[in-house]
């Protein structure tokens, strides 16, 4: 799975703990509402019940998707190690050089100064 | 006797308590599920904030988990681990490296931090015993470890931000990096140390300790090699140059850089050797990881290419020498290559119209410059130039340039001219031009004389072509130039080459005289009504000269 994959997947698993969290807030105000003095208000009632079950619904179709569509993790199939040492050793001697060319590029300006 | 039937009020009154007691507790599910999601809410952004970490964290980095519960709070048991299999299995480890395994810590905040190591990490450096500290340039820079800000950030509790959990990704990003680094250095330590197992021509083991080796090369240079903990980068305090009087505890030497450090012959004049001549350590502390790691990836790249071949493991597999021989006749040869360029820098000084050229060789032990030499056109060969038969230049082979190739492979010099006479055809006493490369070798100490000698030659060959020009009856040696007077006297002008004359190598002399005097004897006898000093002339002065005894000679009625 390419990283841009695995962060919207990440992202919608996200969501979904989100919606979860939502659903338990929206039972709580249902409960509220319940336990009003008034007495429940119908539509309050019935909008959050909605949402409720439609918020479960969304979850439970993310989290099929999500299911079926996870690939099997195989840890460490390809180790760049290797190549990271390589890119570090090339840095040094970039590095290297460059601090040469500017001790030279010194040397040149100090010469012109000179003329 | 039946229970008196409840009056309305008393109904009424029980409704009314069972319904207040409902509400209560609808009120007390509502309150228990309202702190459920909020506590809930928390925990998901903490979540999400460590496993988000721990991905972009995976991207570069192999995890690994144990689901162990005794690990205790707040930790699931990953761990990062920068130990690469392929590697270990080829470099024969004599020492298990102990900080390959990154434990990963999950705060109570969602931040993802990583246990450092108790070993401080440490890197190979190279340096030149009796150089003043000072000198080592710091090329490499090296991330440090020590980041307070970290522990600042994981005490922190909610008021966290986006930029603050990726400061700290970063952060521990990079301390991956520096601990990874270390790893392979400390390895190729081992595998140098193994290397020294095996006999090696011309290099010899004179000093080792734990994370400390020092080496002979030839009979001149010894060189040490430490490793250092990162943050004590200007190297060990060798104070004492017989190394190892004092037991090896690190204490001696405050870092363990793997420094290099080459030793002159002569101990007691180590303080004041001149180590402007030697190569930069930084450079070497390179080359010498570049190699051992191709060497690794070429091992690897053999043994998945042929499976059954049995593997010996720590057998070099390049060259005669090995990597260590390579990487110490490379150390040798850069020390002679210095030495030559500086001889050669000085001839180049010492003579105005000699241009220094190095060239590339992409091969450490091998160097190559060339000396360049360019004559000044002259207005009369532009002009006579159709009357001159083609045959002439093919024959005569003239030119404009002249180049002297110097290289230098490992400790052996090598100089090759193009078309110069060899001092051989001087004695024959031929005159005929050479075209062809002719080259041998020779020694450090001949080496300006030689070149000397080469120029010289050349510039009397230029001058005896522009004189034919001009029609003069002119005649050379090696290093002189006849030209024929009336009454059969000749004219000579001839070269003299001292390297070591501080108003220019090569000077002149004119001399009138039978024709048997060489260049060596001249400033022994000095001025005379014979012979005159000319000074140190420009290739335009020379020629002007030239073009003077034209006219002197054709008064004589030459042609």
């Amino acid at each position: 799975m390419s990283s841009r994959g695995q962060t919207t997947s990440l992202q919608r698993l996200h969501l979904v703990e989100k919606r979860i969290v939502r659903v338990v807030e929206l039972a709580g105000s249902v409960m509220d509402e319940l336990a009003n003095s008034t007495g429940p208000r119908k539509d309050i009632l019935t909008n959050h019940c909605r949402e409720f079950m439609q918020s479960i619904k969304d979850i439970q179709t993310t989290l099929r998707e999500e299911i079926k569509s996870a690939c099997e993790y195989r840890p460490f199939e390809k180790c760049d190690y290797n190549a990271r040492i390589s890119n570090e050793i090339c840095c040094k001697k970039l590095e290297y050089i460059i601090e040469q060319l500017d001790g030279m590029q010194q040397s040149i300006v100090q010469c012109k100064d000179g003329l | 006797m039946q229970r008196p039937k409840p009056l309305p009020t008393e109904v009424l009154s029980d409704l009314a308590v069972s319904a207040a007691t409902k509400l209560q507790r609808l009120r007390h599910l509502g309150r228990y599920f309202k702190q459920s999601s909020k506590a809930m809410e928390q925990q998901v952004s903490r979540d999400a904030r460590f496993y988000g970490s721990l991905i972009r964290l995976q991207q570069n980095w192999k995890v690994k988990r144990q689901r162990v519960a005794a690990m205790g709070p707040g930790s699931e048991g990953f761990s990062f681990d920068l130990l690469d299999n392929s590697f270990v299995d080829l470099t024969a480890l004599s020492r298990p490296s102990s900080i390959s395994t990154v434990r990963v810590d999950h705060h109570y905040s969602g931040i993802l931090s990583i246990q450092r190591p108790q070993k401080l990490c440490r890197f190979i450096s190279l340096r030149f015993i009796g150089a003043d500290p000072s000198c080592k340039q710091k090329s490499i820079s090296r991330k440090k470890i020590y980041s307070l800000a970290e522990h600042h950030r994981a005490a922190k509790t909610e008021a966290l931000t986006d930029e603050e959990v990726n400061e700290c990704v970063k952060d521990t990003h990079s301390i991956l990096c520096e601990i990874h680094q270390s790893t392979f250095e400390e390895q190729v330590f081992d595998m140098v140390n193994h290397e020294t197992y095996n006999p090696l021509p011309g290099i010899s083991v004179t000093g080792m300790r734990e994370d400390f080796l020092q080496l002979a090369i030839g009979q001149e240079t010894s060189v040490c090699l430490w490793l250092v903990p990162s943050g004590k980068e200007d190297g060990p305090q060798m104070v004492d140059p017989k190394g190892d009087s004092q037991n090896g505890e690190s204490g001696l030497l405050n870092s363990d850089s793997m420094d290099l450090a080459i030793v002159g012959d002569d101990q007691h004049d180590f303080f004041k050797m001149n180590l402007s001549g030697m190569p930069n350590p930084v450079s070497l502390e390179i080359y010498l990881l570049f190699i051992f790691h191709e060497n690794v990836l070429a091992r690897a790249r053999e043994r998945r290419s042929c499976a059954t071949r049995a593997q010996v493991p720590g057998e070099p597999a390049d060259g005669s020498c090995g990597v260590l021989g390579h990487f110490c006749m490379t150390v040798a040869h850069r020390i002679f290559s210095n030495k030559v360029l500086s001889e050669l820098e000085s001839l180049v000084n010492g003579v105005p119209y000699l241009q220094l050229l190095s060239h590339p060789t992409w091969h450490s032990r091998t160097s190559s410059w060339s000396l360049f030499l360019k004559f000044p056109q002259s207005v009369l060969h532009a002009g006579r130039r159709s009357k001159i038969s083609d045959n002439h230049h093919l024959k005569h082979g003239m030119r404009s340039q002249f180049h002297t190739k110097v290289v230098v492979k490992d400790d052996q010099i090598n100089v090759s001219g193009e078309g110069a006479p060899s001092i051989i055809c001087s004695f024959r006493g031929s005159s005929d031009d050479i075209c062809s490369l002719n080259s041998f070798g020779c020694d450090l100490e001949d080496l300006p004389m030689i070149l000397l000698q080469q120029v010289a030659s050349q510039v009397i060959r230029w001058l005896h072509e522009e004189a034919l020009v001009v029609g003069m009856k002119a005649s050379r040696d090696f290093l002189c130039l006849y030209f024929g007077l009336d009454h059969g006297d000749t004219l000579g002008l001839v070269a003299h080459v001292d390297p070591d004359d501080v108003n220019g190598c090569i000077s002149w002399w004119v001399v009138m005289d039978d024709g048997s005097a060489e260049g060596k004897n001249l400033t022994y006898y000095g001025e005379s009504e014979s012979r005159r000093f000319l000074g140190h002339l420009s290739l335009e002065a020379l020629y002007a000269t030239v073009m003077d005894l034209a006219s002197l000679c054709s008064i004589g009625g030459i042609h």
